[in-house]
């Protein structure tokens, strides 16, 4: 790492995830290995292919954000970034004010899904009961334009949404690179960081694409696991039977700041986001290179970044989807830049219990690396009975391990080959310049 | 300064409804023609806004030979691709690259970053599920019975918002840092100061940042003029009459080098990324605060990136969508920067409408050939420069820039504001 760079410290999480609606209960259920998936209950999925999913469950968004107007622009994913992100603010003990607003920045991995089903539906009713869109239907005066809705559905409307809620004003940005949005959006906001152009970053993903057009999508392309009867096995990262993803949903935020500015305030720092890594794998669009070319880049670039050998990782956080392809491939990845020293760490995906939170999974698994960090705790790989020979990484098996966790790198690896790694390390590793 | 800290443009390309090529778009901005009409692409007769300007007698073959992607991809993507594989072609980095001996190469490839500015999702690609809709009869027991009969098993790869990312990858093995942005119209122009970045800070040594839309949808139109934000007509920044946006549709796309990587292959050089700065309003999703706030911190960010004080400025190329509001903060945010000495303000969505995520990188191609040529090209719908603006110096005439640099600005929702100062090069962006 340049010596010169700004550090960053991370001083406050925020979390909405299929096994918790905040930080201590979505971290609990991953400690204990507890699954969030079950059977889909918020639309009827029972003709579907894939009848399960990873819901957040008993979700109200108008306890933490007491808005009513502005939940009214707001979409389910939405609702859970502004919870997370609030969740996130009061545990750093720190939020953007008038005189601040400007020198904190936004940065955020955004589902891609503006439409919610029953606004297509309505549109269907009035313009394409034949099957075919008709445009003129929209004109006539029995279409009900729904002007919120339209705002709703803008690629950048929950980006805009947090901004005007928390008083942002600095630097904004929404990415979305599929699967590895959540860890962009965070290497995003170290940049930005370091270029100086802000003091404090809230940087986080969110995503839902649990709807009957969302889960369709994945549906027809045979990436998602079709064990309706057993869902809380369902997510099965590395496990020789593997047979898709879960689909979920959910939201992660992170409150980043300088690590100077963090300790003269007395912060409580969970980790150092210590380094960013980035590649393209330019294989295929939904596969990656069975070699592990890409990851393996994204993986040594974000430890050079963070001035790091690979023999100084204790834990990785894998992308681990539970797909036959990605788990092979990632596994390569991992053998190929830790060469011996893979046997001397860990490694789990916790999507085993949160299932893929798509565009928010990078940021959600970002937070659980920081309490990792924290509680010195390596969270349990679920669902794991047998061992894949092409998948031959040391897995936390049975229970969650608890051991000294300096070092840590969370991977996520998404559709269009995008390859996003962080690096955390334990604050007491740091040495203050 | 050499190294990393110089950022040069070494490459363009764009496509819209005024051409196919900068060269073109370049000429037909010059000449005062506009490509705004009546749209074609479905029947708007009988449709309140009925203007656009869209792409004709372009098919996606002319775009992308590959036919294989057509079935895979948005037309967006194939803008997309097509003006960035333009700029590459232009820059000539593959041709350096494939003469490299092959150990060389694949350092260069992961040295190679991709961003592109993505206008996300649409409307129309939704409508591929009507007559799954119209089967199903509401019940969704048959819906997801019938799917597969339905609807095209790979429909989710067709809406991703990062193809374009992934088959610049794909098409050209380029491996490096990349970033998809979908941030609404400051997408294009933000990915380009992204890959800057990203250059500075040595995360690679060059990149390609495309930004492309295809906004003009029969939805999208129908909610923008309800919002009061299209226009009957077209596009007349900063006039007193301006009454609103047109949409436009295409791509552009830059390569971007370090001074030392452009050097070593002895490119040429068509311009400089000077700095760049985003910032938002906190005002909502379509609101824009009517003092200019959040544009003139962009500006002023960019002119401290860019170590410039606004007198360098020669010319500005407004974002000016046309729109009463936006239009108005512009020219109170110009004020608030350059005061009296404004240097000479152009717009340039009136010749090709508004092309969302891809408007600012537009914007940025076409200011390098208006810096190369000594000319700040009119604003051909101008008729009558709203007093209430003054003093702002636009005029239907060319004016000349004050120097070779410009300011590009481009606005979005979510109160979005992104600057940028560049510099022209020693040759034109048309060779």
């Amino acid at each position: 790492m340049n010596s010169s760079q700004r550090r960053v410290a991370i001083t406050g999480l925020g979390l909405v995830t299929p096994v918790g609606n905040d930080v201590p209960t979505t971290w609990a259920a991953l400690v204990a290995g507890r699954s969030g998936v079950a059977q889909i209950r918020t639309f009827d999925a029972r003709g579907f292919p894939v009848r399960i999913g990873a819901e957040v469950k008993g979700f109200e968004a108008e306890a933490l954000i007491p808005d009513r107007k502005l939940l009214k622009f707001a979409t389910r994913s939405h609702r859970f970034a502004l919870a997370a992100a609030e969740e996130a603010l009061r545990d750093a003990g720190v939020r953007p004010c008038p005189a601040t607003g400007a020198r904190w920045g936004l940065s955020v991995g955004a589902g891609m899904m503006g439409v919610a089903f029953e606004e297509l539906e309505s549109v269907h009713a009035c313009c394409g009961r034949t099957g075919e869109f008709q445009p003129d239907a929209l004109v006539s005066p029995d279409f009900p334009a729904d002007p919120v809705a339209f705002c709703r559905s803008q690629t950048n409307a929950g980006l805009a949404l947090l901004a005007r809620h928390f008083g942002i004003r600095g630097y904004a940005t929404a990415v979305h690179t599929a699967c590895a949005s959540g860890g962009q959006a965070l290497g995003t906001a170290l940049k930005v960081m370091r270029r100086g152009v802000v003091d404090f970053m809230l940087a986080g993903g969110y995503d839902s694409m649990l709807n009957p057009v969302g889960l369709s999508a994945f549906c027809l392309l045979g990436a998602l696991s079709t064990d309706n009867e057993t869902p809380e096995r369902a997510s099965r990262p590395f496990d020789a039977t593997r047979n898709g993803f879960v689909l979920g949903e959910g939201a992660g935020f992170l409150v980043l700041e300088d690590w100077a500015a963090a300790r003269r305030r007395g912060a409580r720092i969970y980790a150092e986001l210590a380094g960013d890594g980035n590649s393209l794998s330019s294989y295929r669009i939904t596969d990656s290179h069975p070699s592990g070319d890409g990851p393996i880049q994204a993986m040594q670039q974000a430890l050079a970044d963070a001035g790091l050998t690979p023999a100084q990782v204790d834990y990785v956080n894998a992308h681990g989807t539970s797909t036959p392809m990605n788990d092979r491939s990632e596994c390569a990845a991992l053998r190929a830049v830790f060469g011996p020293h893979l046997d001397r760490l860990v490694v789990s995906s916790t999507k085993s219990c949160t299932g893929h939170l798509i565009a928010a999974a990078g940021a959600v698994e970002a937070a659980v690396c920081a309490l990792a960090i924290r509680d010195g705790i390596a969270p349990v790989n679920a669902n794991h009975t047998q061992p894949d020979p092409d998948c031959n990484v040391p897995l936390v098996l049975g229970v969650s391990q608890r051991r000294p966790l300096r070092v840590v790198l969370s991977n996520s690896l998404g559709f269009g080959g995008s390859n996003s790694s962080l690096v955390f390390r334990h604050p007491e590793e740091v040495t203050c310049r | 300064m050499s190294g990393p800290g110089d950022i040069v443009i070494t490459g363009c390309g764009a496509v819209c409804a005024a051409g196919r090529s900068v060269a073109e778009i370049w000429q037909a901005v010059q000449q005062g023609r506009t490509a705004v009409g009546d749209i074609a692409s479905w029947d708007a007769s009988r449709w309140p806004a009925r203007r656009a300007a869209e792409v004709r007698g372009v098919d996606n073959r002319t775009l992308v030979a590959d036919r294989k992607l057509h079935k895979l991809i948005s037309r967006t993507d194939l803008f997309g691709l097509y003006a960035a594989d333009q700029a590459i072609a232009n820059s000539g980095l593959a041709a350096y690259r494939d003469a490299l001996p092959p150990e060389q190469q694949a350092r260069f490839n992961d040295r190679t970053g991709v961003f592109a500015g993505s206008g996300g999702g649409n409307y129309r690609s939704n409508y591929d599920f009507f007559p799954l809709l119209t089967a199903a009869g509401g019940d969704l027991q048959t819906f997801g019975r019938e799917l597969s009969s339905h609807v095209n098993p790979m429909w989710l790869l067709q809406i991703l918002p990062n193809n374009v990312v992934c088959h610049v990858g794909i098409r050209h093995n380029f491996k490096g840092t990349n970033a998809c942005i979908t941030n609404q119209a400051v997408g294009g122009l933000l990915a380009v100061a992204e890959a800057a970045a990203a250059l500075r800070a040595g995360e690679a040594d060059r990149a390609v940042a495309v930004g492309h839309d295809t906004p003009c949808e029969p939805e999208t139109v129908l909610h923008y003029h309800r919002l009061g934000l299209m226009s009957a007509d077209t596009v007349r920044p900063f006039d007193r009459d301006r009454d609103g946006t047109v949409f436009g549709e295409g791509a552009a796309a830059v390569v971007l080098e370090t001074r030392g990587a452009a050097q070593a292959r002895q490119a040429r050089v068509l311009g400089e990324v000077l700095g760049a700065g985003c910032v938002t309003e906190a005002a909502g999703i379509v609101e824009v605060r009517p003092d200019g706030d959040g544009l003139s911190r962009a500006t002023s960010l960019a002119l401290a990136e860019a170590g410039l004080p606004p007198e360098a400025v020669g010319m500005v190329v407004a974002h000016g969508n046309g729109t009463r509001a936006s239009d108005a903060s512009e020219a109170a945010a110009l004020h608030r920067v350059f005061g009296d000495a404004l240097p000479p303000v152009t717009a340039f969505k009136w010749a090709f409408g508004h092309l969302i995520a891809a408007s600012g990188v537009l914007d940025l191609v076409l200011v390098l050939a208006a810096l190369q040529a000594g000319a700040v090209p009119g604003i051909a719908s101008l008729r009558n420069p709203d007093p209430a603006l003054a003093p702002l110096p636009v005029s239907v005439a060319p004016q000349r820039p004050r120097s070779r640099v410009a300011l590009v600005l481009c606005r979005g929702f979510g109160a979005m504001n992104v600057a940028m100062m560049v510099r022209a090069g020693d040759t034109t962006p048309m060779g």
